[in-house]
This record gives structure tokens, sequence and C-alpha cells, in this order.
């Protein structure tokens, strides 16, 4: 498991248990840090079934990117994971596979921007972040000037109002899990939310996220507009808060997946690859 | 003491051919496929591996011998010299050995013991009738032994190519016990390690069935509603561990009217089977375990036999019920739950039921299972899962708005 060390403070129980079950059930598992230790690129080997691509540092996925072309099966693939990173690529894909997704836009120069300013507000996000970082809603032209100084290309897409819950679809595997918050979710207990039953519309959508990113571990961000979803962030491996019994539903996911590679058979389950 | 073992697979290999070997016997495997039968008598030897979680324990079944079924003059020869007879070829095929059996039994001038370990009620009963079927002209067969071999323990996985040179391996879990009726076997019956001898029989097939067995099948039907793959992944989540421990206890509830209390087993005997079911080594997929639902909803086998039992007991079946009522959503890739869908979908549930299971749903635990059905189906689609049992919450639902 390619993982990042969090800070004492932030909870994140679900990987431990993950790996827990894993090594109950007579896995041999490993926890890599790379970003804790120097790693010679020359002498990196695959030396596991399958690798788990948790971490979303720079180091941990180009040690991804080492490991995969060398011939390891990782999960989520390398090449989605990068594409990941990328929001432009990302949103485009999505686009082309009829995801459906807010106006979006993207520049180098937010002055440009004022111009749209005028059908309403806009959501400006760095093209590569994570977590809401970066992030900012702009309603006028004076707020584009204050915008924090974004180095590199911009996603800029068009804002709606939140409805006060913030919801997200969770998906191992093929299985798909509705989740909902109040927003912004402080503590713990409010960022686990509660499950929902998701429309059939919403399965759809995320199933062709899945199918156009290649991935089996990833969540989505969606808003209702006019009572139609749109696809507003996708990231790769998310920490599945939320999920009935994640750390079980994982492990039990990654058991087959490791079960797969075994048999000659790609890490990625077939209805996604 | 030479055996004949019928059906070289988990059962026949991993079981039966390992203890009669441990114990000294000669074995000789009759196998349907003529290439395992080459296999087994070039190679003459297998592994069994008893796992228990990430530990595990190597046994080589070696001195072994193997006749592919067709070359019957063979067959017929080494059924005559055998005093062990064994088969394990389920129980679909038992019929399709019988007159062979008969036709070497026949030409026996001493008793031998026949046991079919097979998963019917009464499968030493069903073979030598249909043995003494076979042998109108020499109804001196059936001075011979027939029994019923009921297997505590599962052997859940084949490895190996029967085309190759290495040995196949089967892995199983220690402590495997079985048990035969006492009432119809000869004296030369063998000593074999784990072999219970019981004279209440059908009691013993009864306590295995609505408790061991009841308790396999909710974990599987139950667990595939939630999406899980392998038996011991399903078992860990909490709602189908509750779920299943409650069902058993109902299965033991009646057990314990019948046959009494110790008989029957307590808690601690269904903790101790949860702990088989949580046995990673076995790496037991619930598509394997729950195949064939029809068959499991039978009036008689381990749900609605362990429900009835119950009702009869004053306890009311909910957690049996549940799992049956599961069964019927079971993996359409199955092609008997597919057969049985389509029969609901086509002619109804009651009528399904009935002509399928036996089941009658207007009544009694039959009614439960209808009941529960119907709560089910409301958001049940091929691919959707539980995210909660209790109270049902699916994963989507159609007729949903945003």
């Amino acid at each position: 498991m390619i993982m990042v060390r969090h800070p004492e403070t932030r909870s994140s129980p679900v990987m431990p248990e993950v790996a827990r079950l894993l090594t109950e059930w007579g896995a041999d598992v490993e926890v890599i840090y790379p970003d804790d230790r120097v790693t010679d690129v020359s002498r990196v080997r695959v030396e596991r079934d399958l690798y788990v691509l948790k971490s979303g540092t720079e180091l941990a996925l180009s040690l991804a990117g080492v490991l995969q072309m060398a011939g390891a099966a990782i999960l989520n693939p390398y090449p989605a994971c990068v594409m990941l990173r990328d929001k432009i690529v990302t949103t485009g894909v999505l686009a082309r596979a009829g995801v459906p997704i807010p106006e979006t836009l993207i520049t180098s120069r937010p002055g440009l921007l004022a111009p749209f300013l005028e059908d309403g507000p806009l959501v400006v996000k760095p093209y590569r972040g994570s977590q809401g970082r970066g992030v900012s809603v702009v309603w006028d032209t004076e707020e584009i000037d204050q915008l924090p100084d974004l180095d590199g290309p911009l996603l800029v897409q068009r804002y709606y109002e939140p409805d006060g819950r913030d919801r997200k679809i969770y998906c191992i595997g093929g299985q798909i899990f509705g989740v909902k918050r109040v927003w912004p979710a402080r503590t713990y207990t409010e960022k686990l939310g509660e499950p929902f039953t998701v429309t059939p519309e919403l399965r759809e959508i995320t199933m062709r996220v899945a199918r156009a990113l290649g991935l089996g571990l990833f969540g989505i961000d969606f808003i209702i507009s006019n009572g139609r979803p749109l696809v507003v962030d996708a990231s790769s491996f998310p920490g599945f808060k939320g999920v009935p019994d994640a750390p079980l539903r994982l492990a039990d996911y990654l058991y087959a997946a490791a079960e797969r590679v075994l048999s000659g058979e790609p890490a990625l389950e077939e209805s996604v690859a | 003491m030479r055996a004949v073992v019928f059906g070289a697979g988990r059962i026949g290999c991993g079981l039966v051919g390992r203890l009669l070997r441990q114990a000294g016997h000669e074995v000789i495997f009759v196998c349907r496929s003529p290439d395992l039968a080459r296999h087994l008598q070039r190679v003459g030897r297998y592994q069994v591996r008893l796992v228990w979680g990430p530990d595990s324990d190597e046994h080589v079944v070696d001195g072994i011998e193997a006749v592919a079924a067709h070359r019957s003059n063979q067959v017929l020869a080494e059924v005559a010299a055998a005093d062990l007879v064994a088969t394990a070829v389920g129980a679909g095929n038992l019929a399709a050995v019988a007159p062979i059996i008969a036709a070497g039994l026949a030409r026996k001038d001493t008793t031998a013991n026949v046991i079919a370990f097979e998963n019917l009620l009464d499968a030493g009963g069903y073979l030598a009738d249909r043995v003494a079927a076979a042998m109108r002209e020499a109804p001196q067969a059936l001075e011979h032994g027939f029994s019923g071999g009921l297997v505590y323990g599962a052997i859940s996985q084949r490895l190996g190519d029967p085309n190759g040179h290495r040995p196949l391996t089967f892995v199983g879990e220690p402590g495997s016990t079985f048990v035969v009726d006492g009432r119809y076997l000869r004296p030369c019956l063998p000593q074999l390690e784990g072999m219970i001898v019981a004279h209440d029989y059908p009691a013993w097939v009864r306590r295995k069935l609505y408790t061991y067995s009841a308790g396999h099948a909710a974990t599987a039907y139950l667990g595939h509603l939630k999406g899980y793959h392998y038996i011991h992944t399903a078992i860990r989540d909490p709602e189908i561990r509750w779920a299943v421990v409650e069902a058993m206890t109902e299965g033991q509830q009646g057990l314990a009217a019948c046959h009494g209390r110790s008989f029957a087993g307590g808690p601690q005997d269904l903790a101790a089977i949860v702990a088989r079911f949580e046995n990673a080594g076995l790496n037991d997929p619930i598509e394997r375990v729950g195949r064939d639902p029809r068959r499991k909803l039978r009036v008689g086998d381990r749900l609605m036999g362990a429900a009835h039992l119950a009702e009869e007991a004053g306890v009311r079946p909910e957690k049996l019920a549940l799992a049956a009522a599961a069964a019927l959503l079971f993996s359409p890739t199955d092609p008997a739950a597919g057969d049985l869908q389509r029969d609901i979908a086509t002619t109804g549930l009651a009528s399904a039921l009935e002509h399928s299971c036996g089941i009658d749903v207007g009544v009694g635990a039959g009614r439960w299972v209808a009941e529960l059905w119907q709560r089910m189906i409301g958001g049940w689609e091929p691919g959707n899962l539980l995210l909660h049992l209790e109270p049902i919450l699916w994963a989507w639902q159609s007729g949903l708005r945003p």
C-alpha cells in the first residue's frame, strides 16, 4: 500500500483497518510511505502481486509510475491517476464520455473571465489541486483581482447555489454508495454523514465516469441544477467516509483484485477496464 | 483394507481419500474425467492443504491409484475387490454410479460397506434403493452396508492442472469430521480419524443442515445482497453476522425441541461455526456457496426445513425467512437462480415457490418469506446492493427523483 502519513490530529482509520483485515486473511501487506524515505529509483523492483496507490502525493504517483512501467499491477492504475491530477484533462474526458458537467472554461489569465460573470458567478479552481485547496467563488470583477496568486492554468466552472447538503458518490469496483453530509462538514462525525439511495441516472453517470477514467476506486462530487445532476469533481481512492463498512468492502475488493492478478487477469475488473 | 472412491473432487480427494490413506488403506479413485484419472494414476499422489487464516498445514496423499469411470470392466473388478466403496460424485450423479456399484457388489463373496458422501438427507438409503433396483437378479447385494456420509468441514477448492505433471492441491479446513449411519453399516467398517458412527443419523443430518448449512447459506445470500465476494468477508459485516447467528439460533431452537438441548447445541457451537465461516484460508466465494438456491430452498432443506422446525417449536423463524427471501434474489449469473427468477417473473412468487421448492406462501414461514421478498423486491435489480439490511436501504433505486 503506497500511503502518505497523516498528522495524528487527522482521523483516518479506514486504510489501517483494510491492511489489518487483509493481513488477517493471509495477505502479506507492506505499507510504503515514499515521502518519508529516500528511494533508489534504479533499484525499484516489482516485488508484490498488487500495489494499492492510496497516497496522492507527487512522489507517490511517480513511484507508482515507475512500478507500473516495470509491470506492476496497481489500483488505481497509474495512467488514470495521472489523468485525475489534471482537472482540465479529466473534465474534458468526462464531457466526451457524456458525463454531465457544468459549463467549464479554462484559462491562465483570470482577468479574461470578467465577461463571463454576466451570466452568474464562477468557481475558479487550480487545474492541479485537491480537497478544495485554492478554490474560490467569484461573483464580480473585483473578486477576480483579489484571487490568490494562482500559478498555472485554471479550471473555471459555473457556480450553482448548493442545496445545503454535500452529496458524494463513492465507487468500489462497480458498487456505488451515496453519502450526504452537512456542508461544510467540520467534525469527523459530520464527515461520515449518512448513506442515501441514489437515482438510476446518478448510477449511470457514475459508471460512465468509471469507464471513461478507468477507475475502480473513486469518488465524485456532484450538484443538482434544475433537477439535473452535474459532476463537478472526481477523485482517485478517496477516504470513503460514510460508506457503510468501508474498510471491509475495500478489503473484499482488494482481495478479489489480488486473486485476479494471481490468476493472470488484470487487477481492474472487466466492467471498468 | 481396499477402498474404491467414486469421485476425485474436493470431498473425494480432500477428505475421504486423505483419511483412508492416513489410516493405511489402499485407495483407488474412479474419475468421470479420463484426464483426471490419467493424472492421478501417473502422478500417484496429491496434496491437501489444511488452512486456518494465514496458517496452513500440508499433507501429501500418496500411493493412490485411479481409473476412468468409462472403463467399466476395471471399475467393476475394483468394486468387487473392495471392502469399502465411497461416493462423492454429487447428489445428481449418484443414480448414474449405482449400476456399476451393484454389479461389483454382486461379485463379492464377503460383505462391504458403501458410504455416500452426498448432499442428500438420506444418501445411504437413496443409493441402496438404486443399487437394489439395479440388482433385481442378485438381491444379496443388499447384505452390504449402506450409509450416508455427513461431512462437517469444508474443502473449498482444487488447485492445479489435471493435464500437468505436478500434484493437485485440495484446500480445506482442519478438524473435519464426518458422521455415518451405524444402523446400517457392517462390522468391517475401518476406523478413520474424525468418523462418528451415529445411531440417530437423521438427527445428525438435521443438526448439520439446520445450523451449519443454514448459516452458510444465509451468509452467502445476505452477503451477495450486500455486495461481498467471499464468505469470510460477508460474515465480518456486523448486520450479516447478527442475522446469520439469529438464523442458526432459530434452527437450533427447533432442533432442541425435537432432539433435546444438549444435542442441538448452544451459543458456543454457533460461535465455533461462525469462526469457521471467518476462515479466510478457505477463500470460499459466495458465488459457489449460494449456487442453486432452488435446491437449497426446498422444504426440508437447510433454510425452510429449519424454519418449519422452529415454527413447530413456537419460534418465529424471522432470520431464516430473511435468508430465504435473499436467496430469491441471488446472482442471476447462477443458472438455477436465473431460472427461479424467471419462474417468479412468469408465474408469480406463490406458484414458482410451490412448484420449485414446495413452499406454501400462504402460511407460516412461507408467508414470512413472501412478505420479506415483497419488501426487498421494490429496490432490487441485478447489480444493485443493499447498504443496510434493516431498515432496507438500496444503493440505487428506480423511480427516485434527483
